[in-house]
């Protein structure tokens, strides 16, 4: 039954389009051939599949190039560096990969992090970005190219990003045409969305990532058109090597059973999809398992439990089918499919629910809650990120399910889940980039096919258009379609009543001025937003000349050569990836926040008082103390201001001695000056930050003691330390490290005991020592 | 003589007798008021006092347990919105005490209304409702006894951790489940299978791509102009400035949105999508070229319109865009590990030369 409503389908689409080629009218149930660029071209030239190839692969290399020298800023600016923080973990491990070999690496327990719990790093990461590096870094060694595996690392994810345009051009062309594939290139290359996440030198796993999942996504979209199985192998090989880079392979699998859901709900079952489900899900499955990180968790835990559900679904499916050629009660057939799409469709949302019930309660812990990804999306994020583009998409998602086919409905389902989850969490931003473009290409070039060329040479797109459900039917031959094109050229030049070209080219100038801003907006903000490595800072004096804010590295290479090797350094855990790093000692915490309770005590000594806070920092060995403060060229991320998500996470560990409203004033306000509350004024942060300040006047206008990054003249200026002395402060006062004092060698006496000692002289002189010892 | 001597004699016997019979006088009534305390909150898990039994069972010293109290003014006249929320989260907390295994006679949950007890309020000198206030076993209220309404909200969660704060006595707050949801979905689920069933012969409004893609459509807007951001942050529809009266409804911060702004950002993303509809729309329909010139001029004009609209509203709100190098460093941060900052949304530098 679903077999013969699909290939009715395909013959009424034929129809339509025959009927649309006879009256020369242009009317387009399904895309048009080469759009864009290259249907202007291939009229007048002999080899015109020839000439969109060169074409093509012109335009793919360009956008490869402009989205490489985008994400270059921070190199030219400061130098070839890792930013940031994570991505300075994913370079120590690769530098461990690359020095100690591969075996090494999975069993590789790091006792310099977590100090004293130390952290099982093979098991707990994610391989795939520290092998890729590798890997390029081992083979470019035997070529002789001798290159730093830093700055393999940071060119990786530049590098990624060419893939990603390549691959999402790919997807594109297989969902509408290969002018919406160039032009989805294009995007991709430049969306600030996605240079985010991997400007040179941001080596994190979702720089390989997106590039992981568009490719898994063409395989996908290519195997349920083909039905064969070495697409759907490739597939497979592909999504493993998602699950090895990122922990947002769980949108691959959950997306994909639910693409085949719905189409079993829309009768569009077909061996095609059957033989690509069936292959993907258990090659996929098995695959996935072998990354230790993962483990069996796809067997076990529930956002899995979905591509789970819809396999023993389409086997029941299959089963019916087979069933329905042997018998004829056709209507007990349809019943018995109604009521096991139901079950299932029941399953499948109860599962949905209790996983994100269970993500809506891990939102509430402050640690989560206290990270600024995790917050909901505003529109201005969305421009910010999208520009144009995310006014665009929707009309691409309207032609898309006005002239639906098996994979388009694929890319509605990823537009509208990727869009859901972009609105619920920033981060997601970036798995909603890829389908924002290929729809806004789709968008585009589909106006743009009918508004660029001429209208006497109109007429070739239907052309192609009637090829594409050629493929459909013999499915043998299907990507030819250089051969395809080349036939239908000469078939139809009849003269119809066009838009007239003052209105089309105006139409068009408008459209590429509206593409023109956005290519300047991605530049400005990819300048200015996401190029900043953070390690290094800039600043701009009013006639435009750069300062170069050295101070993380400044204090981190002292930290390296002054201290004891086996120093522990306590700091909060933002830093903890960047002290492994780049000083090359021991932290308490890191950015791994695998143990909040460890957390929570670091806190807790941040937000004591001197003594307590001693007694929390002899028990964990500390040696040294860092802190970050701005409050003299007026950076905003320091820890002062971060202190408070300092205190809710160690209240939510320790509520008997630390509470969040002891250090607001009465009225409920942060503020660090004279109105203050005492224990805010009195903790160590507070102390640690300001310590000397008040003796600092930054300029005339202000008292000393001024903080600029909170406008305030601090409270508490004659602070003094008892246990912890300053070691160090780095030139504009970013950093500041304490060393934590050691406990007197010997106890004092107190005067009773001094008071016995003098009566029995000669005894005490042996007794004494021996007994405080 | 022998008169004093009786005297004295009684005096020492009524003296010694006096606290014992106090004592037991003490506890008869203590254990009286624990009762009735008892009795009440078994009817209902919040005590409702009134003046008179404020001061019996709260103000007058023997008292062996603690009383939170809600101070607030539930009558409609009063037209206090806020006391309703803040009831609501008081009952769910004292019904979790009330229903849970550990409950005791420790302590009580009641409340005074400001229309059947203002003469307590005149005598707390209280002028502003809700206000919670724990009188503890021992001892009046100190400053800490009154909790911080406007610090800390009036969450039922962040009143037991005020409880547990000042009484040791943990309470797992248990919210009756929202069945609503569910109950909605139900309803939605059995309204389209029924409407299924009514028109089981004439499906075709199921195949019908225009309904399907003018949904999806409306989902994407929705979720692409913030209302997310709107459902689980609960801003303001608008802003009215108290001094002028002036109502603004674009918030000046990029870090934050209106309501109401919200709607102008779909209302302009529809139109641009419209706008890029219709040009297709005028190039591939079959009408006759007129029609197809207005709507494919009317397109354009509606994508140039209101993306510039829409430009200029970002532009309002992100300071120093576009060519503007005001801002060197934005503090948007795409780290794993950055915080949100409470103070600033933009670094600035200062740099005294």
């Amino acid at each position: 039954m679903a077999e013969h409503h699909t290939a009715s389908d395909c013959k009424h689409k034929a129809s339509s389009n025959a009927g649309g080629s006879v009256s020369g009218n242009g009317r387009h149930s399904s895309p048009a051939g080469c759009g864009g660029s290259g249907g202007g071209l291939s009229g007048g030239l002999t080899q015109p599949a020839g000439w969109q190839s060169l074409l093509s692969f012109t335009i793919l290399f360009l956008a490869w190039l402009a989205g490489f020298s985008s994400r270059l800023f921070a190199v030219i600016r400061f130098e070839s560096i890792i930013h940031e923080f994570d991505p300075w973990f994913n370079y120590r491990s690769t530098h461990h990969l690359s020095t100690n070999g591969f075996y090494e690496f999975l069993n590789w327990f790091d006792e310099r992090a977590w100090y004293p719990l130390g952290r099982i790093v093979g098991g707990t990461v994610y391989p795939g970005l520290m092998v890729t590096a590798g890997l390029i870094h081992y083979i470019l060694n035997l070529l002789h190219v001798t290159v730093h595996i830093r700055d393999v690392c940071v060119f990786l994810a530049p590098v990624f990003s060419g893939l990603t345009a390549v691959s999402t051009f790919l997807l594109t062309r297989e969902l509408w045409n290969q002018g919406a594939g160039l032009l989805a290139a294009c995007f991709i290359a430049i969306v600030p969305g996605y240079i985010s996440r991997s400007v040179a030198g941001s080596f994190d796993n979702e720089g390989i990532a997106i590039f992981a999942l568009q490719f898994t996504y063409y395989l996908w979209v290519k195997s349920v058109k083909t039905g064969s199985v070495f697409w759907t192998i490739g597939c497979c090989l592909s999504y493993f090597y998602m699950v090895s880079a990122w922990g947002g392979y769980v949108f691959i699998i959950n997306l994909i059973p639910l693409h085949v859901f719905v189409l079993l709900l829309m009768q569009r079952f077909s061996r095609r999809l059957y033989i690509a489900y069936s292959t993907f899900y258990i090659v996929g499955l098995v695959l996935s398992m072998q990354i230790p990180f993962v483990g069996f968790q796809p067997i076990r835990t529930s956002e899995h439990m979905a591509a789970a559900g819809v396999f023993a679904l389409l086997q029941a499916y299959a089963f019916l089918q087979y069933l329905k050629d042997r018998l004829t009660r056709q209507e007990f057939q349809t019943l018995f499919f109604l009521g096991v799409s139901l079950a299932a469709g029941v399953v499948f949302l109860t599962v949905i629910y209790l996983t994100y019930t269970g993500e809506y309660a891990k939102i509430h812990i402050p640690i989560i809650a206290s990270v600024s990804e995790h917050q909901p999306t505003t529109w201005v994020s969305f421009f910010f990120d999208l520009h144009i583009l995310v006014c665009t998409f929707p009309a691409g998602l309207w032609f898309c399910i006005k002239n639906i086919n098996d994979e388009r409905v694929f890319v509605a389902l990823y537009a509208i889940s990727a869009v859901y989850f972009a609105g619920v969490m920033v981060r997601l931003m970036l798995t909603l980039t890829p389908v924002v473009c290929m729809l806004s290409a789709i968008a585009f070039s589909s106006v743009f096919e009918h508004y660029l060329g001429d209208d006497m040479k109109r007429e070739n797109p239907p052309a192609e258009d009637s090829s594409d459900e050629d493929d459909k039917r013999n499915q043998g031959n299907l990507y030819d379609k250089a051969g395809k094109v080349r036939k239908h050229v000469s078939e139809q030049d009849r003269p119809e009543e066009g838009l007239g070209p003052n209105i089309k080219s105006i139409v068009t100038m408008l459209m590429l001025m509206l593409l023109m801003m956005f290519a300047v907006h991605c530049t400005w903000v990819t300048s200015n937003a996401y190029s900043s490595p953070s390690v290094v800072l800039a600043s701009y004096n009013h006639d435009g000349s750069r300062n170069i804010l050295d101070d993380f590295r400044e204090a981190y290479y002292w930290l390296r050569q002054n201290t004891d090797e086996h120093a522990r350094v306590m700091s909060w855990w933002d830093y903890g990836y960047q002290i492994a790093g780049m000083a090359n000692r021991t932290t308490l915490v890191d950015n791994n926040t695998w143990n909040n309770s460890h957390i929570a005590l670091v806190g807790k000594a941040m937000s004591s008082n001197e003594s307590a806070a001693y007694e929390i920092m002899k028990s964990l060995d500390v040696d040294y103390v860092l802190i970050i403060f701005g409050g003299v060229i007026g950076y905003s991320g320091d820890d002062i201001n971060k202190f408070l998500w300092m205190v809710r996470i160690a209240e939510g560990e320790h509520p008997k001695d630390i509470r969040e409203s002891d250090y607001f004033t009465p009225q409920g306000e942060f503020r660090v000056d004279k109105a203050g509350s005492p224990t805010l004024l009195n903790c160590l942060m507070y102390k640690m930050s300001y310590y000397r300040f008040g003796e600092m006047q930054l300029d005339f206008r202000t008292p000393p003691g001024f903080d600029r990054t909170r406008n305030a003249e601090i409270g508490n200026k004659d602070i003094r330390l008892k246990h912890l002395e300053e070691a160090f402060t780095s030139e504009h006062w970013l950093v500041r490290i304490y060393r934590v004092k050691k406990q007197e060698n010997r106890q004092a006496l107190d005067h009773k005991l001094r008071n016995i000692a003098a009566k029995q002289k000669y005894t005490s002189k042996k007794v004494l020592p021996s007994r405080f010892h | 003589m022998f008169y004093k001597l009786l005297i004295v004699v009684f005096l020492a016997v009524s003296l010694q007798g006096a606290p014992a019979d106090g004592q037991k006088k003490k506890e008869t009534l203590l254990s009286e008021k624990v009762s009735q305390m008892m009795e009440w909150t078994s009817k209902r898990a919040v005590i409702r006092l009134n003046g008179e039994k404020f001061r019996r069972l709260i103000r007058a010293p023997p008292r062996n347990y603690s009383v939170i109290i809600m101070f607030t003014a539930l009558q409609p006249q009063r037209q206090c919105g806020v006391c309703k929320q803040a009831d609501e989260e008081y009952q769910i907390l004292a019904n979790s005490w009330r229903y849970s295994n550990a409950f005791t006679n420790r302590i009580f949950f009641a409340m005074v209304d400001f229309d059947e007890g203002s003469d307590v309020f005149q005598m707390l000198n209280m002028n502003s409702a809700p206000t919670f206030i724990n009188f503890p076993a021992k001892g009046k209220p100190k400053r800490a006894d009154t909790y911080e309404l406007q610090v800390r909200g009036f969450a039922a969660e962040q009143l037991a951790r005020w409880v547990a704060d000042r009484t040791d006595v943990h309470i797992r707050v248990i919210r009756p489940p929202n069945y609503a949801g569910p109950l909605m979905l139900g309803l939605l689920l059995a309204f389209i299978g029924s409407l299924a069933y009514v028109r089981r012969n004439n499906l075709e409004f199921l195949f019908n791509k225009n309904v399907w893609a003018f949904s999806a459509l409306c989902f994407v807007l929705i979720m692409t102009s913030g209302q997310m951001w709107n459902h689980i942050r609960g801003p303001p529809y608008a802003h009215k400035n108290p001094n002028t009266g002036q109502v603004s409804y674009i918030h000046g911060s990029s870090q934050a949105q209106f309501v109401a702004e919200t709607h102008i950002v779909l209302l302009f993303n529809a139109a641009v999508t419209l706008g890029i509809v219709l040009l297709h729309e005028a190039a591939t329909s079959d009408l006759d070229v007129g029609k197809r010139k207005i709507m494919c001029v009317a397109g354009i004009g509606l994508v140039v319109l209101f993306f510039s609209w829409l430009l200029s509203i970002f532009r309002a709100k992100y300071h120093g865009y576009p060519y503007s190098h005001q801002i060197q460093s934005v503090s948007r941060s795409n780290g794993h590990c950055s915080h949100p900052d409470p103070v600033h949304i933009q670094p600035r530098w200062w740099i005294s030369t």
